[in-house]
């Protein structure tokens, strides 16, 4: 079973997510910003790693550079959520693998996990 | 309110779910951020980020390329539920300062005190929170739902309250704001219009209010204005005083905007005319305008005149006074048609400020050097009785000019009187007109009739009387 990261401060969100992804057969890990993230990567090693861009404490892109800095973790793909177009955020931040422009539908986060994963995820 | 809020201030925006609070709060943010502010946006039981960015995408003032930046919006949900208040004060103090934010929006504000062991504690809260962004600069927002309890203890201790109340007139929604409360300024006081549209967020000041006392001095006016009808100004001693108030009041298809089209024809670049009109459209008034030898389209294109049409449909009241103002401010506006005084008083939710409102605005036209004339229309075509959709007319304008149908042995018959001319020798007289391809012709006064003025007239005593006319149906 892969094991899914989802760092948001918007509970309504990291809710949906959770229950998306765990109907599809993922383990979902929650934090509420980047420094929590941090402190769950302290003992978990996940698959995949879904972030919010603005959060409190830290934010998306503080998290994911910090991310790609740990020799354990730096393969780890990050998919980065906003609800600012890519074409925005690209020119400031771009230590991400995929973009998922918020709001998003269930079946396009599914699509876009899988695809992160391989076929074969979940 | 008198230049904005205190930096450094706690505020509270508080209003029913759709009165737009958040549309309000992103403005000032917006607005805030031009200037070099930043700003930190806090959401607890609020609605998701992406679906208010998707909303502020619509509006004029959002500025994309801000957020993430210059603007951050985030939730504080999570940490007010895991670590209660003290846990979501420690958030904003770290983000305020992490961010070097300078304005600080609670979107949700209710769930905080939700999260209150004790009223005391709530207070302590308020009480921490205006400590900390007092220190920081970091002026702040508070936006919560009303729960119906005029004494909440935050009420109290912030330095300013504003209510935004949506309220069912009608087939309408009508939206004010009050400021109930600001400390360290002045403020208008009462409910005020506001509006949103795709600029956003706009405040209408209650008129009355806002010109309690004109402008500017009364300088009286000497001069006289010219009708634009020769034979009219012969009757009323020359013309209209400057600065005076007219009205030329009638059923529809007497002629009144006739007389506004000679009015406003006689406009000139220097001594600039404004046609503020409800119900006919420019393209109509002008067709209009040229049949009687008035060319509106010269006049608009030599700066003479400018024509500014009102859907008469669902305007807001105060809004139409401003626009009106602000026309009349930018033109330095001599000579002014209302066509429709109906338009204006159709948009007033409380009859009982029509008056007050008129009054106000005649009081600023005054000041401006304004000579205005409004034209009113009657209900009925014929009849004794006159009704006029104002109360108090002749104590709003200092002229009052009368047209009207009669009926005179089998014949339409068209009359003036001249009701009221302020300051001026003026012939009482009844008198038929005519309106032809050069305007309105004021004849001469009529003799050996009587009852003119009910619509229905009979000849004098000493002449022939006809058959009594049939009762109306």
């Amino acid at each position: 079973m892969k094991t899914v990261l989802v760092v948001e401060d918007e509970f309504g969100v990291a809710d949906l997510i959770l229950t998306a992804l765990e109907d599809e057969g993922y383990r979902v890990l929650k934090a509420a910003h980047g420094a929590q993230a941090l402190e769950r990567l302290g003992q978990e090693k996940p698959d995949l790693i879904i972030s919010d861009f603005m959060m409190p404490i830290m934010d998306g892109p503080t998290f994911a550079a910090q991310v790609k800095a740990m020799d354990d973790l730096a393969h780890v793909p990050i998919i980065m959520m906003s609800a600012v177009p890519e074409t925005a955020l690209r020119a400031r931040f771009d230590r991400y693998e995929v973009f998922l422009q918020k709001p998003f539908r269930i079946d396009d986060l599914v699509e876009v996990v899988g695809k992160a994963l391989g076929k074969d995820a979940g | 309110m008198n230049g904005g809020f205190v930096e450094g201030g706690v505020y509270i925006v508080q209003g029913d779910p759709g009165s737009g609070k958040t549309i309000l709060a992103n403005q000032i943010c917006y607005k805030h951020i031009e200037g070099g502010g930043r700003v930190l946006y806090v959401t607890l039981l609020a609605e998701s980020h992406s679906r208010l960015l998707q909303q502020l995408g619509t509006l004029s003032f959002f500025d994309q390329a801000a957020v993430s930046d210059q603007i951050v919006y985030v939730s504080g949900f999570t940490t007010l539920e895991e670590d209660g208040l003290p846990g979501l004060l420690n958030l904003l103090r770290r983000e305020i300062k992490g961010r070097k934010a300078t304005m600080l929006v609670l979107d949700g504000f209710l769930a905080t005190q939700a999260s209150a062991s004790s009223e005391r504690d709530f207070k302590k809260f308020i009480h921490d929170l205006q400590g900390q962004v007092a220190a920081a600069g970091c002026t702040t927002f508070l936006l919560t739902n009303d729960d119906g309890r005029a004494s909440r203890p935050e009420r109290t201790m912030v330095d300013g309250i504003v209510q935004m109340v949506r309220r069912p007139s009608g087939d309408r929604t009508e939206r004010y704001l009050e400021v109930v409360k600001l400390r360290s300024s002045a403020f208008l006081e009462g409910r005020h219009a506001y509006s949103i549209d795709s600029d956003g967020y706009h405040v209408h000041p209650r008129f009355e209010a806002l010109y309690a006392t004109p402008s500017r001095h009364d300088d009286v006016g000497e001069d006289r204005y010219t009708t634009g009808a020769p034979s009219l100004d012969a009757v009323i001693g020359g013309g209209l005083r400057t600065t005076s108030t007219s009205a030329v009041i009638g059923p529809s298809g007497a002629g009144k905007t006739t007389i506004g089209i000679q009015f406003i024809g006689a406009s000139t670049p220097e001594e600039p005319g404004l046609l503020f009109g409800f119900y006919e459209t420019p393209p109509r008034l002008k067709v209009k305008a040229k049949r009687i030898g008035v060319d509106l389209d010269a006049l608009t294109a030599s700066g003479a005149v400018e024509i500014l049409w009102q859907a008469p449909t669902e305007p807001v009241f105060d809004a139409l006074g401003h626009r009106l103002v602000d026309a009349v401010r930018r033109r330095k506006v001599k000579r002014l048609l209302v066509d429709g005084l109906g338009g204006f008083i159709a948009a007033a939710s409380e009859p009982s400020r029509i008056s007050r409102f008129f009054a106000a605005l005649a009081n600023e036209l005054r000041v401006l050097g304004v000579t205005t004339l409004y034209t009113m229309e009657t209900r009925d075509l014929f009849g004794a009785q006159v009704e006029v959709p104002i109360d108090n007319i002749s104590s709003l304008v200092e002229n009052l000019l009368y047209m009207r149908f009669v009926e005179r042995q089998s014949r339409m018959a068209r009359i003036l009187a001249i009701v009221k001319m302020r300051d001026s020798d003026f012939d009482p007289a009844l008198r038929e007109y005519t309106i032809d391809d050069s305007g309105i012709h004021i004849g001469q006064p009529f003799v050996g009739a009587e009852a003119l003025m009910t619509g229905f007239a009979h000849e004098s005593a000493s002449e022939p009387r006809p058959a009594p006319l049939p009762p109306r149906a």
